[in-house]
């Protein structure tokens, strides 16, 4: 064994490089979070928690019943139900339910409303101790939206409900011009 | 398994040792990387016969693909290798987009590029943390995920989510980047060579490290050709074959990178091949960054891509003859058809090459899709790989090829 083998074999050099490095990154800025206390900032358009838009000028939801999300939901896990109004003849929303557990957070759902109703907003800290805590329906929707509106800067806007970079004639007419909340 | 079972009886009935005896390790061993059961023959410590049994995360994918639109079908592919969804999901794109003959931007294919090669890179990361961590090494570990969490970081910053990602879309991808996903992305690619030195300080000359590695599970190049190796644990036995280099798509036939090849055909081997593809990785996506200044404004959707709603069932033709470009019209709203037909296309994905077999019957879904999954293949190769090894050195095989066990069970 050459001189130089012997002396990296007694004096574990390698082993004290690594340890040199390990030792050097003690000063260094740490990358962690303390969790509960400290967060990290989402970057927008994050997919979490959904919620239904509570229009400003009415105070009702937005949604016109189309069942384009139900249709484009991978996971099946939108369920609603419309009715006629028996006098304007327009479209009542009687039912629109989430079931959270089901979904997959593709953003399907928001990419393909027409008039921007549903959004997955940027919250992420939810849970429930049964399964219909975690089954949204209408007022639970209009609920989270609030909950989540009052911690956003006004008027926000989804990067979803108008993907950057998309065409505009690939969008639903009422998306193209559509502002934020 | 008559026979196992009698002799699992006599060893336990009366005090006899001299015969194999038989060990399960797994389905919930963490060395395995997932649920992976393997089903040992043990002689002493040696290992006579090695039998994976797979399945434990079957959720029936290529099933479910039948019963699922196209756009929605993109989604499952997230969830095959959920380290690099990003890299399935294009694959998937490309298999589709290869049937209905549709021309992707230059600008999506350029941000695809991106999207794959930051998913090789968090894939080697995690691969390698997991792997050292396997072996012995902690301190890697906590440095691998420090690096992927910022790649993760930008995965977020580009389309809103950190694992499943479901960036591309049939046609281009679901959204540009601004300027500030670019100038992080620049910063990484800045670091991130950087970085790299520190976890080879750790590992590389490291002597608990060489002799874990070195010389574990020699496969020659032939032998690796033989059991159908793809991606990294080819090319650590010496045979060139990389899918970028061979069959370009994309962009890649313009992008200057190499080739990472070693010729031990060990577990280091291996690992040398995935440090090598990680610092091409990161040329890569440095060199997109400078192409895509290039295409500031452009759309990142094909015009003639289908929508995210597409129709399901058979579409109806109607009477009028087929627009040449945009496909057919149903009360008045062009639908682009997925043709009749069917395609295969592979691409080069972190752990080898991910096929995608796909059969359409002109409707809104596949008859059928099949995935040539790089795991599967690399599982069946640990048999041969480990056969009078110890049982140790088979959690440093099972790490060396790299294996996701959803990509695997489907």
């Amino acid at each position: 064994m050459s001189q130089q083998g012997i002396f990296t074999r007694v004096f574990l050099l390698e082993i004290l490089k690594g340890l040199s490095l390990t030792f050097r990154k003690l000063f260094a800025k740490p990358v962690t979070v303390q969790y509960p206390e400290q967060k990290k900032p989402l970057a927008p358009g994050f997919r979490g928690r959904h919620a239904l838009v509570r229009d400003p000028e009415t105070g009702k939801d937005r949604c016109i019943g189309c069942y384009r999300c139900a249709q484009v939901c991978p996971a099946q896990c939108i369920f609603i139900e419309t009715e006629r109004d028996p006098e304007t003849r327009k479209r009542i929303v009687k039912r629109y339910e989430i079931d959270a557990l089901r979904c997959i957070f593709c953003g399907y759902c928001e990419e393909v409303c027409p008039v921007n109703a549903i959004v997955l907003t940027e919250f992420y800290e939810y849970s429930g101790y049964s399964r219909q805590d975690l089954y949204f329906n209408k007022e639970k929707l209009l609920q989270n939206w609030d909950e989540f509106i009052v911690t956003q800067k006004r008027p926000y806007f989804n990067p979803f409900w108008r993907p950057r970079g998309i065409p505009v004639e690939k969008l639903p007419a009422p998306k193209r011009k559509a502002e934020g909340v | 398994m008559a026979p196992t079972l009698e002799i699992i009886k006599k060893q336990q009935t009366e005090d006899i040792w001299d015969e194999p005896y038989f060990v399960n390790m797994g389905p919930q061993h963490p060395a395995t990387h997932g649920v992976l059961r393997l089903f040992l023959e043990l002689n002493g410590e040696t290992i006579v016969r090695c039998d994976p049994r797979i399945g434990y995360l079957h959720r029936g994918v290529e099933k479910l693909s039948e019963f699922r639109t196209y756009a929605q079908d993109m989604l499952l592919t997230d969830r095959l290798d959920y380290i690099a969804s990003a890299a399935n999901n294009v694959g998937y794109c490309l298999a589709v987009e290869k049937l209905m003959g549709l021309e992707v931007p230059r600008r999506a294919q350029i941000l695809r590029v991106i999207a794959c090669e930051m998913a090789r890179i968090a894939s080697h990361l995690l691969w390698l943390a997991t792997h050292a961590l396997d072996i012995g090494a902690m301190t890697v570990f906590l440095y691998c995920f420090r690096d992927r969490e910022w790649l993760l970081d930008i995965f977020e910053m580009m389309c809103g989510a950190r694992l499943t990602v479901s960036y591309p879309r049939i046609g281009g991808v679901r959204m540009d980047v601004t300027p500030e996903i670019i100038d992080e992305l620049y910063k990484f690619t800045e670091e991130f060579p950087k970085r790299i030195p520190e976890y080879e300080t750790l590992i590389d000359v490291n002597r608990i490290w060489l002799k874990r590695t070195k010389g574990i599970a020699v496969v020659s190049g032939q032998e690796a050709v033989n059991l159908g190796l793809t991606g990294p644990s080819l090319r650590g036995s010496g045979v060139p074959y990389d899918l970028r280099r061979s069959v370009p798509y994309l962009i890649y036939d313009e992008l200057d990178f190499e080739v990472a090849v070693e010729f031990e055909g060990d577990v280091y081997a291996r690992y040398r091949v995935r440090m090598k593809e990680m610092r091409e990785a990161n040329k890569i996506i440095r060199q997109c960054l400078d192409k895509l200044s290039g295409t500031e404004g452009e759309p990142v959707l094909a015009e003639n891509a289908p929508d995210l709603l597409m129709p399901f069932g058979k579409i109806k033709r109607p009477q009028a003859a087929p627009h040449p470009k945009k496909g057919y019209v149903v009360r008045g709203v062009e639908l682009p058809v997925v043709p009749e037909g069917e395609v295969y296309v592979a691409t080069e994905v972190p752990k080898g090459e991910l096929g995608f077999y796909i059969v359409s019957d002109g409707t809104g879904h596949p008859w059928r899709m099949r995935i040539r999954a790089p795991s599967f293949v690399h599982i069946s190769a640990i048999p041969a790989m480990c056969e009078g090894q110890m049982v140790a050195d088979l959690i440093a095989v099972i790490g060396s090829v790299d294996i996701v066990l959803g990509e695997c069970d489907r």
